[in-house]
């Protein structure tokens, strides 16, 4: 019987060694190998059409040069003002909307639809239609002129007060289609007897939001911002497409800042280190989500 | 009171209609702008619809050009069929035996695969290009799809869904002597078909709109992706806006059928990879 079972155990790690191999070697080559092979090149000086022999392990140099270095710095600033701006604007645009869309609204489905398309489209996309909205002969100047908010057409994408908006208003366009779903499936569960109660004790549309509705849902709202945070740090396409693949210091951001040192400049040692900083960014976020989790999802 | 309650849904609905048009005017622009002449779409009288439709802007940016958006849905399109189905097998396998099979190691290598949530693709973009080099991926499709097939996410939610299948049905199958292949062909796989269909539309979205792998590895025109394309045009120094909003035009429609097409399954496999986070 002891034999029998054995065999039979063995049999099984057999067969649940059999059906994860093949993520396991995707995850080794794809990612793990990759992961510390960019580790690795992060305290080197290497660049790369120069080929392997060149590779010059330098310590912490990279890391040095990284905290003089005034473009990734700027870029670093660039991306925090990104996420911070755009996470809880768009959050709480959705959320209004979500609310709004909650329960027995005519139309629910189509509205939905629309508020969740340019969600799926793609960052490329859109990024050419925003740019040519936000050009100095394009809409948003004419309107804004024609309203007499403006007395001249603004260069959006060329003033370095300015370049970082048309940029912000893209990720938010983008994001809200998302933040709404998610708010949608969560409000849906509110038990309606909470509302009910409020309704009896006289309380309106904004105070129920605000005191039924927010601390019910916190836990998503607290999901969110950090989905979106580690989205907006990783930003690469918009700002990309929308500077046409040169963005200026005060538009730039830390993957766009990886690209230009990695694929532009072939310096695959200096973007290495720009991509650990990126890691550890978005570690710290993941860290705060691990031990926020447990304060903040109460069922 | 009561006249009120039955107006209010209608203005509730009407302001609501009312941002939704605002905020999908920038797609509507594009489209109406991708059948202007290239004076018509930054003309100074501003008019939305076109003065004669110019349908041979995409009949240009279809077949005339040197970059055609007929080769880039091509590559596009290949991309994401190898790039969605073997990620959903090898998920499949990893989850079921993450959720059904007992077997020494299990734990370790799940937290191996969750480890790499930390991991964005961003951050490994460098070696993978040395390495894809190496193997000579240069310009070629594979590279842009081969980093699909490792999607930690999709495992997660195939394993969830598994872990809620009855062990019953498994246990069944097992006196009848079937082994862990034939349940999982034959009893486990079929089951998850909701789930699967959920994946796979996001997986089809995130590879048809995929940017910086293409804008790395596929150096040669020919095998530009769609957003590559969109690009194209707008670095072209004619600056024909015409063209880049029907290159553009021409990326979001298939994606908006598909979205319209498959809207159940697609919001519930975002609302539940979301939820319970």
């Amino acid at each position: 019987m002891q034999r029998t079972y054995s065999q039979l155990q063995r049999k099984e790690n057999l067969a649940g060694w059999a059906f994860v191999t093949p993520a396991l070697v995707c995850f080794l080559v794809l990612t793990a190998f990759p992961f510390f092979l960019s580790l690795f090149l992060s305290f080197t000086k290497w660049n790369f059409l120069s080929g392997w022999d060149h590779i010059k392990i330098i310590g912490l140099r990279n890391f040095m040069d990284l905290l003089k270095d005034k473009r990734f710095g700027q870029a670093l600033i660039n991306t925090f003002i990104y996420a911070v701006s755009t996470v809880p604007i768009s959050i709480i645009i959705s959320l209004l909307l979500a609310y709004a869309l909650n329960g027995k609204v005519r139309g629910r489905n189509v509205l939905r639809l629309g508020f969740f398309i340019p969600y799926i489209c793609s960052a490329v996309a859109l990024g050419a239609v925003f740019k040519s909205l936000f050009r100095e002969d394009g809409i948003i100047n004419m309107v804004l002129v024609n309203m007499h908010i403006l007395d001249m057409p603004l260069k959006w994408m060329v003033e370095p007060s300015l370049c970082k908006i048309p940029i912000i208003m893209l990720i938010i366009y983008t994001s809200i289609g998302y933040e709404m779903i998610i708010y949608m499936a969560a409000l849906q569960n509110v038990p309606t007897s909470l509302y009910e109660a409020a309704t009896i004790d006289g309380a309106g549309s904004a105070q129920k939001l605000w005191y039924v509705t927010m601390p019910m849902i916190s836990p998503t709202t607290f999901y969110l911002v950090i989905v979106r945070l580690i989205a907006v740090f990783k930003v690469f396409s918009s700002v990309n497409i929308m500077t046409m693949g040169s963005p200026a210091i005060n538009n730039t951001s830390m993957v766009n800042e990886i690209y230009e040192q990695g694929f532009v400049k072939y310096k695959f040692g200096y973007a290495s280190a720009e991509a650990m900083v990126l890691f550890v960014i978005i570690l710290v976020i993941t860290l705060i989500n691990f031990a926020g989790q447990k304060k903040w999802v109460h069922y | 009171m009561n006249k009120s309650k039955k107006v209010m849904p209608w203005v509730h609905m009407v302001i609501l209609g009312v941002i939704g048009i605002v905020f999908l005017s920038p797609l509507v622009w594009m489209m109406f702008s991708s059948l202007k002449t290239t004076t018509e779409v930054f003309s100074t009288s501003f008019k939305l619809l076109p003065n004669i439709p110019q349908w041979h802007n995409y009949v240009f940016v279809w077949q005339e050009s040197e970059i055609s958006m007929l080769r880039a849905y091509g590559n596009t399109i290949f991309i994401t069929v190898f790039g969605t189905v073997v990620q959903l097998l090898i998920s499949s396998l990893a989850a079921y035996a993450f959720a059904k099979i007992r077997f020494k190691g299990k734990n370790f290598v799940f937290f191996l695969f969750l480890s790499t949530m930390m991991v964005p693709v961003e951050v490994t973009i460098l070696p993978r290009f040395t390495l894809f080099n190496t193997i000579g991926l240069y310009n070629n499709l594979w590279a842009v799809i081969l980093p699909h097939w490792f999607s930690a996410t999709s495992i997660f939610m195939l394993r969830q869904f598994y872990m809620g299948l009855p062990d019953d049905l498994m246990e069944a199958a097992k006196i009848d002597g079937a082994t862990h292949p034939t349940i999982f062909m034959r009893v486990m796989l079929p089951l998850t078909r909701t789930a699967l269909v959920s994946l796979m539309v996001l997986a089809i979205v995130s590879c048809w709109n995929e940017y910086l792998s293409p804008l790395i590895f596929l150096v040669n025109t020919k095998l530009y992706t769609v957003s590559q394309t969109i690009r194209w045009y707008m670095l072209d120094d004619l600056q024909r806006y015409e063209l880049v909003m029907a290159a553009a035009t021409s990326a979001i429609v298939p994606i908006l059928i598909l979205f319209i097409a498959s809207q159940k399954s697609f919001v519930e496999g975002i609302a539940t990879s979301g939820v319970k986070g």
